[in-house]
C-alpha cells in the first residue's frame, strides 16, 4: 500500500536538448569517501539474523538521509519547490481518497514521509527493540521496508537534482554519493527498491557501479 | 554513460552565501557521516573476527559437528542482539535517579542507575536551549563524536548519550572519588609529595588529550575527577559548558571593553598584604564552589593568551597545569581575586607582576616548574620538557596509574556520594524536571537529530549482551 506516485512527464522526449545534471558531469560524478566495494558492509554476516540486519541498516539510513536533507533544508521550500520531484521528467504526487492525483510541494511531501518513517521506526510491533522474548519482526516486514525504501530513494533523488548545487558549495557530493551508492547496493542486495524506481538517477547509478567494481 | 564522464565542469564554490547555520549543518553532518563508514568498516573486521576466532576455537578443540553449530549460533543471536541495541532509543525512562552530586554553569550531574542492568552512571544534564543560543551545536557534536572515540584510562569515558525536546543528557563512567577542587576545600593544601603524584596524573591526562588531537581549554579542579582507585580522571570535554564561556571570544572582547583598567592596582596590592594566606585561604574556599555554580565560571585557570584573543593552541591547557600546581602548594590559585572576576582577568593579562609565591610555600624546583608553565606561550614547557623537570624526579612515567595513589575513596557501595558535597545541591530536584507542554513537543530539532550515542565494545567487555 503506497500513497505515492511516481509518473514519467512526457514533456521531453528528445534527450538531446536536454542539458545534463551536474552530479553526472566530471569531477563530481567519482566523488567518493570509500574505496573498493561496498558489498563487504552490505552483505548479511553470516549467522546474523536477517531482519535485524535489515532493521538496523534502514535505521541508519534513515538517520543520515535525515540528516543530508537537514543540510539543505532551508532552501526546499514550497516556493522554489512547488512539487516533488527529480528532475524535469519524475514528479511524486499522492493519491488522495477520491483516487485522484495530488501534487505536493516538496517540503511538505518529505515532510509526510520522513515522520512516517520515523514513526514506523519508533514502532515496537515494526522494529522491535526489547530483547525480551516474543518481540519480534512483522511478517510483513520486508513490504514495509519496500514502502521506506521507495520514499528514501525518492528523497535522495530529490537532493540530487534540485539542490545540487548547495551539495556542491557545501562539498559535500563525495559524502552523498557514497551514502547514495552504499544505500543503492543494499537496497539491490537485499531487493529492496523496484527497478522501475531508479529511473531518474540511472547515469548516476551505472557510474558509482563501474566504479565500486 | 562513458562519454558524459568526459566532460570536466568547474564550479566555483561559495560556501560562504549560505551563512554560518547551514555550513555547520554540513560540516557536522560530512563528520558524522565519515565516523559512520569508518565504524562501519571496523565492526565489520571486528565481526569477523570474532567468528573467525570461535572457529578456530572449535577447529582446536576438534568439536562434534552439532556443538560447532550451536556455538556458531550463539554467536550469531549475540551478533544479532548487538545490532538490535544499537536501534534502541535510551530516554530518561531507562535510568533511575540516585542523588545529585554536581553543578556546573549550565548543567547537573546525577548518580544514576540503568534499570535494565543496574549499572550506575554519572549523568549529566545540559538545556538545550542555552546551548542552541551559543550556536555551537555543529562543533560540540563534532567534538562529541570524536570524543567517543576516545579511549583512554585519563579521560572520563562516555557510553551513551541521548536528548529530549529540553534537554541533553550525557551518560559517563561515575568518578567515586569526587573531584579534585572538593579535595582541595577540604585540605587546604597538599605536600610536595601529594602535589607531586596529582600533577603528574594531570599531566599525563592532559597529553592523553593533546596525543588524539584536542585541546581541552578547561583544565579545571572541577574537571579532575578522582576514580575509584583514587586516580585522576580529565572529565569530558567538548560539551563541556566550559566550551562555551571560556572560547566565547566575544565575551572576553566585552568584559575588556567594559572594564579596561578600572583598578588602583596599588590599593589592590594594599589591600593583600593585609591578608595572611591562611586568611586567603579562607576567603577563596568561602567563594570556591559559588564560582564552580556560576555561569560565569572561574577565570582563575585561564591562560593569558585566551584572554588576549592571541588565538590559542594546546599551549594553553599547560598554564592551566601550572594555575592548579600553585593552588595545591598554596591553597588558592596565584591570581585569585575576591568576588571579581575582572579583576583575575586583569591580573591574569599583567600575570608576571601578580605571580608571587608565599615565603616557604614550596621548593624551589616546584615554584621553577610552575614558573615555566605561568608564562607566555612561546617559553612554556610542553610535555616532554616538564616530565624531565627536577620537580617530577623520580615518577615513572609509564607505570603512574599502577601506583597506589595518596588517598583511596573508601565506599561503602557502588552508591556511595560521601566523596560529593550533596547537601549543597539540596536545591536542585532529584529528578530531572521539564515544563508543562515540552514533553510531547516534536524533537524536530536539526540541530540536534542523530544526537545519539553507544558505547559498543564495553558493553560486550561487560557482558552487558
Ligand atoms: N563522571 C562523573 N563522576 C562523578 N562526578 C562527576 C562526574 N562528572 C561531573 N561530576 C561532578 O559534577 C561536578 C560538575 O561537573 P561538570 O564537570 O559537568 O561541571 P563543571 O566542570 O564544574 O562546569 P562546566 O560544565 O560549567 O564546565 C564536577 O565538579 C564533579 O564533582
Amino acid at each position: 500500500m503506497s500513497f505515492f506516485n511516481i509518473s514519467k512527464l512526457g514533456r521531453s522526449k528528445s534527450k538531446k536538448n536536454q542539458q545534463k545534471p551536474l552530479f553526472v558531469a566530471q569531477p563530481f560524478i567519482s566523488a567518493t569517501l570509500v574505496n573498493g566495494s561496498l558489498k563487504k558492509i552490505v552483505e548479511l554476516p553470516k549467522y546474523v539474523d536477517q531482519n535485524e540486519w535489515l532493521a538496523v541498516n534502514t535505521f541508519d539510513f534513515f538517520n543520515y538521509i535525515n540528516q543530508f536533507y537537514g543540510v539543505i533544508a532551508d532552501f526546499c521550500t514550497t516556493k522554489d519547490c512547488p512539487i516533488m520531484s527529480a528532475g524535469p521528467n519524475y514528479e511524486y504526487t499522492w493519491t488522495d481518497n477520491q483516487k485522484k492525483n495530488v501534487k505536493f510541494a516538496a517540503p511538505k511531501y518529505v515532510d509526510f514521509v520522513m515522520t512516517r518513517i520515523q514513526n514506523l521506526l519508533n514502532d515496537e510491533s515494526v522494529f522491535p527493540t526489547k530483547s525480551a522474548p516474543g518481540c519480534e519482526f512483522p511478517k510483513d516486514f520486508i513490504n514495509i521496508l519496500r514502502s521506506i525504501y521507495k520514499q528514501l530513494f525518492r528523497i535522495l533523488a530529490h537532493i540530487y537534482w534540485s539542490h545540487y548545487d548547495k551539495i556542491l558549495h557545501l562539498s559535500c557530493e563525495g559524502h552523498l554519493n557514497t551514502l547514495f551508492a552504499h544505500f543503492i547496493c543494499f537496497a539491490r542486495e537485499f531487493d529492496l527498491l523496484d527497478k522501475k524506481e531508479l529511473a531518474p538517477m540511472s547515469d548516476l547509478i551505472a557510474e558509482l557501479e563501474y566504479q565500486m567494481k | 554513460g562513458d562519454n558524459d564522464s568526459n566532460i570536466y565542469v568547474n564550479f566555483d564554490r561559495t560556501p560562504e552565501i549560505y551563512g554560518k547555520m547551514v555550513i555547520d549543518k554540513a560540516t557536522a553532518a560530512k563528520f558524522r557521516l565519515e565516523h559512520f563508514y569508518k565504524s562501519q568498516v571496523s565492526e565489520c573486521a571486528d565481526r569477523l573476527n570474532r567468528l573467525r576466532n570461535l572457529e578456530g576455537k572449535l577447529s582446536n578443540e576438534m568439536a562434534p559437528p552439532d556443538k560447532m553449530e550451536k556455538e556458531l549460533f550463539l554467536l550469531g543471536k549475540k551478533e544479532s542482539d548487538f545490532l538490535r541495541l544499537r536501534r534502541k532509543r535510551l530516554g530518561i525512562d531507562d535510568f533511575i535517579n540516585i542523588k545529585v552530586i554536581g553543578k556546573g554553569g549550565f548543567g547537573e550531574v546525577r548518580l544514576v542507575q540503568k534499570a535494565d542492568s543496574g549499572q550506575i552512571y554519572a549523568m549529566k544534564t545540559l538545556k538545550k536551549s542555552e546551548m542552541v543560543l551559543r550556536d555551537q551545536m555543529a562543533h560540540a557534536r563534532a567534538e562529541r563524536d570524536l570524543m567517543a572515540e576516545l579511549d583512554t584510562p585519563w579521560v572520563v569515558q562516555l557510553y551513551y548519550s541521548f536528548q529530549d525536546s529540553t534537554y541533553l543528557h550525557l551518560i559517563m563512567e561515575f568518578c567515586p572519588g569526587g573531584d579534585l577542587m572538593t579535595m582541595l576545600l577540604q585540605y587546604d593544601t597538599f605536600s610536595e609529595d601529594i602535589t607531586k603524584f596529582y600533577i603528574a596524573e594531570c599531566v599525563c591526562a592532559v597529553e592523553a588529550v593533546h596525543n588524539l588531537g584536542f585541546i581541552h581549554r578547561d583544565v579545571k579542579p572541577d574537571n579532575l575527577l578522582i576514580d575509584q582507585f583514587g586516580h585522576l580522571k580529565l572529565s569530558d570535554f567538548g560539551l563541556s559548558t566550559g566550551f562555551y564561556k571560556t572560547h566565547d571570544s566575544s565575551y572576553y572582547q566585552r568584559l575588556m571593553e567594559t572594564t579596561g583598567a578600572p583598578f588602583d592596582l596599588d590599593t589592590v596590592k594594599a589591600i593583600d598584604l593585609s591578608f595572611t594566606q591562611k586568611d586567603r585561604i579562607q576567603t577563596w574556599k568561602k567563594n570556591r564552589r559559588a564560582i564552580a555554580y556560576s555561569r560565569v565560571g572561574s577565570p582563575d585557570y585561564v591562560a593569558v593568551e585566551t584572554i588576549r584573543q592571541d588565538g590559542y593552541t594546546k599551549e594553553v591547557d599547560w598554564w592551566s597545569v601550572g594555575v592548579i600546581m600553585y593552588e595545591c602548594l598554596v591553597g588558592y590559585p596565584p591570581f585569585a581575586s575576591q568576588n571579581s572576576p575582572q579583576m583575575t582577568y586583569w591580573k591574569i593579562m599583567n600575570w608576571s607582576e601578580h605571580l608571587n609565591f608565599p615565603e616557604y610555600s614550596m621548593s624551589w624546583a616546584a615554584e621553577d616548574l610552575i614558573k615555566k608553565l605561568i608564562c607566555e606561550p612561546a617559553d612554556r614547557m610542553g610535555a616532554n620538557e616538564i616530565k624531565s623537570h627536577p620537580f617530577f624526579q623520580g615518577v615513572d612515567w609509564s607505570s603512574l596509574r599502577t601506583i597506589r595513589p595518596p588517598f583511596v575513596p573508601e565506599l561503602q557501595s557502588i552508591t556511595d556520594t560521601s566523596y560529593f558535597p550533596t547537601e549543597d545541591l539540596m536545591d536542585i530536584p532529584e529528578q530531572v524536571t521539564y515544563n508543562q507542554g515540552t514533553i510531547d513537543e516534536m524533537h524536530k530539532d536539526l540541530a540536534f537529530v542523530g544526537y545519539t550515542f553507544k558505547r559498543f565494545d564495553y558493553l560486550s567487555r561487560k557482558n552487558a549482551i
